[in-house]
């Protein structure tokens, strides 16, 4: 089904199907955009203008007051955090894994790939339970912890995925020149990994910045929300005030679409790495 | 070498497994003996009440509703957002102008936090202001209450997660795409086959594990997605969208009946647990396949 071979009618056709695709991928996006630039003056007009008339930063500026200043730091200590823990622990338990043949290593690699499924709904008030004994609700630690047990399955397994496609001979070149296991893993499979690294720390990162229901669950102050539950706290307070919900609606997920672009290729290489070798 | 020191094999996946088993599996346990016990907001301390818990709430119609609602939920986003995901992928494997653009564009969805998607289409679905009705209006029809009234509002929740979750099957499905043997193609195309015989002779044929898996692995996750449904309806109207997830929520954190909530949290785990084996199964087929 090359290009190049087809008829100029179908391919059209395509091209309008492509177009299509697009719109139904980017209106909500365009609209979330074109409702945060619209003064709060101008008038939901019916048919909706898909413009504003006189666009303003107005929104952003109030949308930007000090609890979503606290809520968007808090976010960012919790995902960062638990991105660096997971990927750190998630590398060496990957590695082992794939290096490793000892029977009980490969029971435990399938414990935790299970894992992966269990519904946090399901668990979350044992766990609930087990931090409010520790005294550890509406701490970062809670959130911190609670999150880099949920992703570190996936974790495992692109890196997993990742690590069994890296040939075993530098490591054999490395054990041969008398390294050992240790100083192998970091001289020579940490910088191997990079790619691998920067795509499960995205896929830690989009998952972590979003997650909302042990953020909802753990925290109950405002000081301890992070950007989803407070999002969440937006719509209550503020009714209808779509123009600043959608303004902090774009300020969420700007950093996360930003870092998202820059490391997609990588992303949708360790992805598809874990998918395929399983 | 790793492999000839089982003492740091077992040190490099220690924390790992550490973790998983005190944050996952304990708990897991924990919830299953939650079950057996009732406690509520009025009387908090639990006491033992064996299966009681269970018979209420399987004779009960809201849970018959929340199987079903979770059932509806689960299969139509499944099935949507991979068929979608897949017309999307072949489309996108088409070398067409623009492609490359639309390939970076199309996860925009996905990396979209879910909590910012759901108000999103909160917004869109808004009886006066979204923009939905407000297209409907100007064509001189009637606006729909969308995730007020019963009868829509499990159909819009679910329109809102495809929306969000098929990008991330087209990304799969693409990548599975490029690696289908063109030799093959190519030969089919001079023997004359057209592109629907390419596609079921050739293309679904090479990619059919991947799509297994893909299937599998995305009805785990509808099944315990939270965050749309809980922004968009809470639940409601009169549980017409609760689904597991949610109602677990409503009934330990809303209302304190944590027995309750790990009842239905079993159940929710019993019924996933179908899942399972069918995703290991669909693995190691696809491992088999590949090698």
């Amino acid at each position: 089904m090359s290009g190049a071979r087809m008829k100029t009618p179908g391919k059209v056709g395509l091209v309008a199907l492509q177009l299509i695709l697009a719109i139904v991928v980017l209106l909500p996006f365009f609209w979330m955009f074109s409702v945060s630039l619209k003064p709060a003056t101008e008038p939901f007009a019916i048919p909706a203008r898909l413009w504003p008339e006189n666009p303003t930063l107005d929104n952003y500026i109030s949308a930007f007051r000090p609890e979503f200043r606290t809520y968007f730091l808090n976010s960012v200590i919790v995902s960062l955090s638990t991105v660096v823990i997971t990927v750190t622990l998630a590398l060496l338990a990957a590695y082992s894994f794939t290096r490793s043949g000892f029977r009980l290593l490969s029971v435990a690699l399938g414990l935790i790939i299970i894992a992966q499924m269990f519904p946090g709904s399901a668990i979350i008030i044992p766990i609930y339970k087990m931090m409010r004994g520790a005294h550890l609700l509406n701490t970062y630690a809670s959130l911190i912890i609670a999150y880099v047990a949920v992703t570190l399955p996936v974790a495992i397994w692109m890196l997993r995925g990742f690590l069994s496609r890296l040939p075993m001979s530098l490591e054999e070149a490395a054990a041969i020149d008398g390294a050992g296991p240790l100083r192998t893993f970091i001289d020579i499979i940490v910088p191997l990994c990079r790619p691998g690294i920067a795509a499960t720390a995205v896929f830690v990162l989009i998952v972590t910045w979003q997650e909302f229901l042990f953020a909802l669950s753990f925290t109950s102050t405002k000081e301890m929300r992070t950007l989803p539950v407070g999002m969440n706290d937006f719509i209550g307070q503020y009714g209808i005030r779509y123009g600043e919900l959608m303004a902090s609606s774009v300020l969420i997920s700007l950093p996360v679409v930003v870092i998202f672009m820059f490391l997609q290729r990588q992303f949708v290489a360790g992805l598809t790495a874990g998918a395929v070798k399983g | 070498m790793l492999s000839r020191a089982p003492l740091l094999s077992w040190l490099f996946v220690a924390p790992a497994v550490l973790i998983v088993a005190v944050m996952m599996y304990y708990p897991m346990i924990g919830t299953v003996i939650e079950s057996f016990y009732s406690s509520s907001f009025i009387n908090p301390t639990p006491s033992f009440v064996g299966l009681t818990v269970y018979k209420s709430i399987l004779g009960d119609g809201t849970f018959l509703q929340i199987v079903l609602n979770s059932v509806i939920w689960t299969v139509s986003v499944v099935l949507l957002q991979n068929l979608l995901g897949f017309l999307a992928a072949l489309l996108l494997n088409q070398h067409l102008p623009g492609q490359a653009f639309m390939r970076s564009l199309i996860m925009l969805p996905w990396v979209l936090p879910g909590v910012v998607a759901a108000i999103l289409w909160r917004f869109m679905y808004d009886p006066q202001l979204g923009l939905i009705n407000s297209f409907l209006v100007s064509l001189g029809l009637n606006g729909v209450p969308w995730l007020a009234q019963s009868s829509t509002a499990l159909g819009a929740s679910i329109i809102a997660a495809v929306w969000k979750g098929f990008p991330f099957s087209t990304v799969v499905f693409l990548a599975a795409l490029q690696n289908v043997d063109q030799e093959q193609v190519e030969s089919a195309i001079i023997d004359g086959a057209g592109p629907v015989r390419r596609l079921f002779d050739i293309v679904i044929p090479a990619v059919k594990e991947i799509i297994a898996i893909n299937l599998v692995l995305t009805a785990i996750l509808t099944f315990n997605y939270f965050d749309m449904i809980w922004v968009l309806t809470r639940g409601g109207p009169q549980n017409a969208t609760h689904i597991f997830p949610t109602k677990i929520y409503e009934l330990g954190f809303g209302q304190f009946r944590f027995g309750e909530a790990a009842t239905y949290g079993v159940i929710s785990i019993l019924l996933l647990a179908i899942l399972i084996p069918i995703y290991f199964f669909v693995q190691a087929r696809g491992r088999k396949a590949a090698s």
